[in-house]
């Protein structure tokens, strides 16, 4: 009895806490839109940064025109495919990376370099070596990305067991055979790991080099709006854009789960 | 008998210069030296590419001054100090009211539920946005490249500094409750140890993002500065120059990094373990690997 009327209190606290949560959130969004009008309204003007509303409005024009998936979709087709170009070259270096202290300390400085480098500079060498066209922004993303993916792939490597190592040597088990059964599964799920922690970064590049030289996709749409002065059109792509963001990496989170789902005992936490 | 004169042969020894290059710096040093390589080969192979002597040839012209394609040489200095001091106020700001809104979000759960879904859309939203928003509010000037920084920096170090408030264990806390350990003892000896790390990595963030941010804003916002100086090269379809400033900006932000940052860092951590060599190199791998833990950058 005194048990149960506990558990009442518990799930009740618990309802509670919840609540204040739920409250937060909403409290927090409606302290953002409400602040934004405010600054729009009253602190700059509607020209310099148009309100939630006619951000909507904008929105809403660009949703019905109709084209605005395939700008998205090319500049989904640039991401992943720099990514490719990315997971590519980035594994090889991480398995050397993880495998031996020369490589290590080889692409060490290539590596912590390539990750720190301003995002301008790689939108830079994509026009220089490609022009304006579609390879530009798949060498950018695959530029920005690469130190991420080969990092955890070496990160991967050093958590793999070497007791399984050494077994399937004393077992006789060829190097062929321990690259596919141990080396290899231990590693993907860092190598996708790699690839969605970069995203956002890749991602945001990717519509940077697109501003600077493009003739299609989303940043050559922000370009297009800002030369047009048209704020709201700025802010309505930008959105959509960050609303995608937000979207796809959560489907690569579940994608992650569910790829890897035979190593759930490793992610207790 | 020969397994006499193989005991007693001397151990194997490498050479000297073999053993040079094996080691950590031979390493370094050839990977250089194959980026170099790899460089000249590419601008043997795409034309628009320059080589590696030329753009160094240019980087050397526009540091030192004289005269080239009729564009007056010798502002390095100039556009530097038009650009430092924009990125100084910028990361300062930024640094202070990020460390001021983590501690919040990282502290008080409600403001946490306030601001984190607002944060996220501030770190998914790329500099460039701020660079064009910023141009349209103040123009050309000091401002546009200032406030870009600010705008675009503080989430991430908000972002570490939260994760660095929380990651001081409940327990430590709860006993400090217990034993009646005062406010400010407390701030001194449990949170200010346990944050400095994030503090740390949020600051070589802020760096790293305000450093691009200052650049994007130069570059559609500034008549003068760094990025504006790129500009004006790409503008005038001079990859050499485009490529130059390219690489001066990235030997900015690594001389930032190892004659500033990590000086600081290592007297900060100077009670934990003595940093030797190898201790480094792992140091700055253990930074991107923050860097790429960090939800979304």
């Amino acid at each position: 009895m005194a048990e149960a009327a506990t558990l009442e209190g518990t799930s009740r606290r618990l309802a509670g806490a919840r609540l204040r949560r739920a409250s937060g959130v909403v409290l927090g969004w409606g302290a953002f839109v409400g602040l934004w009008a405010f600054t729009s309204s009253v602190i700059l003007t509607e020209f310099t940064l148009p309100g939630p509303l006619k951000v909507w409005d904008a929105i809403w024009v660009i949703v019905t025109a109709g084209s605005w998936a395939d700008d998205f979709l090319i500049s989904i087709s640039k991401t992943f495919m720099g990514f490719a170009i990315a997971v590519l070259i980035g594994t090889p270096i991480g398995y050397l990376m993880g495998r031996a202290g020369y490589w290590k300390a080889f692409f060490h400085d290539g590596v912590v370099g390539a990750g720190s480098v301003p995002g301008i500079v790689y939108a830079m060498m994509a026009l220089v070596i490609f022009g304006i066209g579609y390879l530009g922004p798949v060498l950018a993303v695959g530029l920005i990305s690469m130190p991420f993916i080969a990092l955890n792939v070496a990160e991967g490597l050093e958590g793999v067991d070497t007791d399984l190592l050494k077994m399937s040597k004393a077992f006789g088990r060829s190097e062929r055979q321990s690259l596919r059964h141990i080396l290899i599964p231990s590693i993907l799920p860092f190598a996708f790991a790699g690839v969605r922690l970069s995203f956002a970064i890749a991602w945001k590049v990717e519509a940077l080099t697109e501003v600077f030289g493009s003739s299609n996709g989303v940043g050559f749409q922000i370009r297009f709006a800002f030369q047009g002065f048209s704020i709201p059109r700025v802010l309505a792509w930008t959105l959509m854009f960050i609303a995608l963001l937000l979207l796809i990496e959560r489907a690569l989170a579940v994608l992650e789960r569910w790829l890897f789902r035979w190593r759930t005992w490793e992610q207790e936490e | 008998m020969s397994v006499a004169t193989r005991l007693n042969r001397p151990p194997f020894k490498r050479s000297p210069v073999g053993r040079a290059l094996t080691s950590q710096w031979g390493a370094r040093l050839t990977s250089y030296v194959v980026f170099i390589i790899g460089w000249q080969l590419l601008a043997m192979l795409v034309e628009r590419v320059p080589g590696p002597w030329e753009t160094l040839d240019f980087i050397w012209r526009e540091v030192s001054g004289g005269d080239l394609g009729g564009v007056r040489r010798g502002q390095f200095l100039e556009h530097f100090g038009a650009t430092v001091p924009r990125f100084a106020i910028g990361l300062t700001t930024s640094f202070v009211v990020g460390t001021v809104v983590g501690i919040a979000i990282g502290s008080v759960s409600f403001v946490r539920a306030l601001l984190s879904d607002v944060l996220l859309v501030f770190l998914a939203l790329p500099a460039i946005i701020w660079a064009f928003l910023t141009v349209m509010w103040y123009g050309l000037g000091w401002e546009a490249p200032v406030y870009t920084v600010i705008l675009s920096a503080t989430p991430f170090v908000a972002v570490n500094v939260a994760q660095g408030v929380r990651a001081v264990s409940p327990e430590l806390h709860r006993m400090s409750d217990a034993f009646g350990v005062p406010r400010n003892r407390r701030l001194r000896s449990l949170m200010l140890p346990a944050v400095t790390g994030y503090l740390f990595t949020g600051l070589r963030f802020a760096v790293i993002i305000g450093w691009n941010a200052v650049l994007l804003a130069e570059w559609f916002g500034a008549t003068d500065g760094v990025g504006w100086r790129a500009r004006l090269w790409y503008d005038a379809a001079r990859y050499r120059g485009f490529i130059g400033w390219a690489i001066i900006f990235i030997v900015f932000i690594f001389l930032l990094d190892g004659l500033v940052l990590s000086p600081i860092q290592k007297r900060a951590f100077r009670w934990r373990k003595s940093a030797s060599d190898e201790v480094d190199l792992e140091h700055g791998l253990a930074d991107m690997e923050a860097i790429a833990k960090t939800p979304f950058l």
